[in-house]
């Protein structure tokens, strides 16, 4: 018998949601099919990759990232060597120096550091947080004041600081948020629900559902993204319907298949080419569950997952 | 499967607030329930203007453009005994949000309603009825099938014609509930869409007792698989029954907020 294809056509749409400004802003989401499924309906915003760094500078203790950033020597400059890794759509950066262990840096200096690295690129910004709850909130109201007008994404609003961060990033100075939550999908839609309570509108928000190391618990992370794309499309369900951005650099750069030497693991063969695998694979699985954007570090697994996506859109 | 769809019923001309304003074409009284509707979780509202055999027409075509522009293009339910009103009101009718639904067609008489529906690429609700109550399920499916090869015939998608078993009030009609629930599970294991007036069931009952009969009712109807209802979408009670009730069968995705969405 032929095969008749049916397209699997849904009355919803994941949101639009568009970050940075002018001729290299970028636009997640937008589809009405599951993740590329380009055979039901075209996907006019193909899934983005953004390339992280810290505030701290490059993550050189990998040597292939080293390379890529060798003679950049100041974050501004370290910031413009990574927009223009081929591959790259927007800049992630982790506030790593902000957090009270690891430095302490203070929101007006830090503000001030991001403000130097916006002025150094054009592609579009993500600011992820210091992963500290009480100074992210600080941190965020001060860096979108001094970055507005640049529509920047910032990760994350959180159970504990979504308030403060919906009322300074998204509401007083016109910035996006993401939701964050660790693979708790009756979370996720509360949290969409609350920021939308806020009068953020949805327009402006994205979901960062958490993630895993493949091998690390993902089929947990790829179910949840799964459930989300269904209720979104399939129920059109509009506190689900926000695109999805996955950090999976920072997942897959401290499990043990990326980090142990060769000398001790012999049979594991070299470990940065263990880590760039594992970045791919994770990074490839996010995207075939949902993800919208992901952000990496290493310019190999950019150069991949951008060269995959190509060729499945 | 989709959220539970409630069609909205307080725009009723027996509402003399309501009657007042449509011989008058005052919109406010017609939209402050409106708003009131879909602010409490309507999806669709009933439009009922009664028989209106002369110049519904015109106050047909009038409500749907009044509540229409002023609520965002609302999906309505155009209820009348008036054929030439529900093509009147359809004709100036905003597809945006949904398809307009004919209220309704039955068996009998009003059989050519399906033909409006299927002319006009409408919903249609159709009672499984021809005159009067059916005596039994047996009954019953034998109108089902009668609109449903009707309404294919003539190219309605299945999906478009919501089948109504008729809610029958307990006060005086108490041992056919069950039979009524039976129904909606065949039409459910048909895989076909199903409403009705859920507020029957508890007529001439004390006004505090109704939406508790009415909530347990939904609950159970909506277990045997009742994808919509026509009902007071401001019964607090009875739209938390059918919130939860959502939730349990997996319609929608569980929040802790999600009496509020």
């Amino acid at each position: 018998m032929p095969f008749k294809q049916v397209p699997q056509k849904f009355n919803a749409k994941i949101n639009a949601l568009t970050i940075g400004v002018g001729e290299k802003e970028i636009t997640l989401g937008g589809e009405n099919v599951f993740p590329f499924y380009t055979f039901d309906a075209p996907i006019e915003n193909s899934p983005k990759i953004g390339v992280e760094i810290s505030d701290l500078g490059a993550y050189t203790d990998v040597p292939g990232i080293a390379a890529y950033y060798a003679g950049s020597d100041t974050l501004p400059e370290i910031a413009k060597r990574a927009s223009e890794m081929p591959g790259a759509d927007f800049l992630a950066i982790s506030l790593d120096g902000a957090h009270p262990d690891n430095g302490n840096r203070s929101v007006e200096d830090t503000a001030a550091l991001v403000k130097s690295i916006s002025d150094a690129v054009d592609i579009p910004l993500v600011i992820e947080g210091s992963r500290n709850i009480e100074k992210d909130a600080k941190l965020f109201e001060k860096i979108a004041e001094a970055l507005q007008g640049k529509n920047v994404l910032f990760l994350s609003a959180r159970e504990e600081n979504y308030k403060s961060v919906s009322a300074a990033a998204a509401m007083a100075y016109g910035q996006k948020i993401g939701a964050e939550s660790a693979v708790d999908i009756n979370l996720a839609k509360q949290l969409n629900v609350l920021i939308s309570q806020m009068g953020v509108k949805t327009e402006s928000v994205a979901m960062n559902l958490g993630s895993a190391a493949a091998g690390y618990g993902f089929e947990y992370v790829a179910t949840t993204f799964d459930r989300v794309k269904s209720a979104a499309l399939a129920q059109n369900d509009n506190m689900l319907q926000m695109p999805i951005i996955t950090p999976v650099s920072s997942e897959v750069w401290t499990v043990k298949e990326s980090i142990v030497s060769e000398e001790d693991f012999p049979d594991w063969g070299p470990a940065e080419a263990r880590g760039v695998s594992m970045e791919i694979s994770t990074a490839a699985a996010c995207l075939a569950a949902g993800s919208n954007a992901v952000i990496l570090r290493h310019p190999e697994s950019v150069a991949t997952v951008s060269k995959l996506i190509a060729d499945l859109m | 499967m989709g959220k539970f769809i409630i069609i909205g019923e307080r725009i009723h001309c027996i509402s003399p607030s309501i009657n007042k304003a449509m011989q008058e074409r005052d919109p406010e009284p017609i939209l402050k329930r409106a708003r009131e509707q879909i602010e409490a979780g309507a999806t669709y509202l009933d439009v009922n203007i009664g028989p209106s055999e002369k110049g519904g027409e015109d106050l047909m075509k009038w409500a749907v453009t009044t509540i229409q522009q002023a609520c965002d293009n609302v999906p309505l339910c155009l209820d009348t005994s008036n054929k030439k009103a529900i093509e009147a009101g359809i004709s100036v009718y905003n597809r945006s949000k949904g398809k307009p639904i004919v209220n309704s067609a039955d068996a009998g008489d009003r059989i050519e309603n399906i033909d409006l529906a299927a002319a006009n690429e409408a919903i249609v609700l159709a009672l499984c009825s021809k005159a009067g109550i059916s005596s039994d399920n047996d009954e019953r499916m034998g109108y089902c099938q009668e609109l449903l090869e009707r309404g294919m015939g003539l190219g309605l998608e299945p999906e478009d014609i919501w089948f109504d078993p008729l809610f029958l009030v307990v006060k005086g009609m108490q041992d056919k509930q069950m039979e009524v629930l039976n129904f909606i599970k065949d039409l459910s294991d048909m895989g076909l869409n199903s409403t009705g007036g859920l507020s029957n069931i508890s007529n001439m009952m004390p006004k505090h007792i109704r939406p508790i009969m009415d909530s347990a009712m939904v609950a159970m109807a909506m277990f045997c698989g009742l994808t919509s209802a026509i009902a007071n979408p401001q019964d607090l009670r009875l739209m938390e029954t059918i919130r939860s009730s959502d939730v349990i069968k997996s319609n929608t995705l569980y929040a802790d907020s999600y009496l509020e969405i």
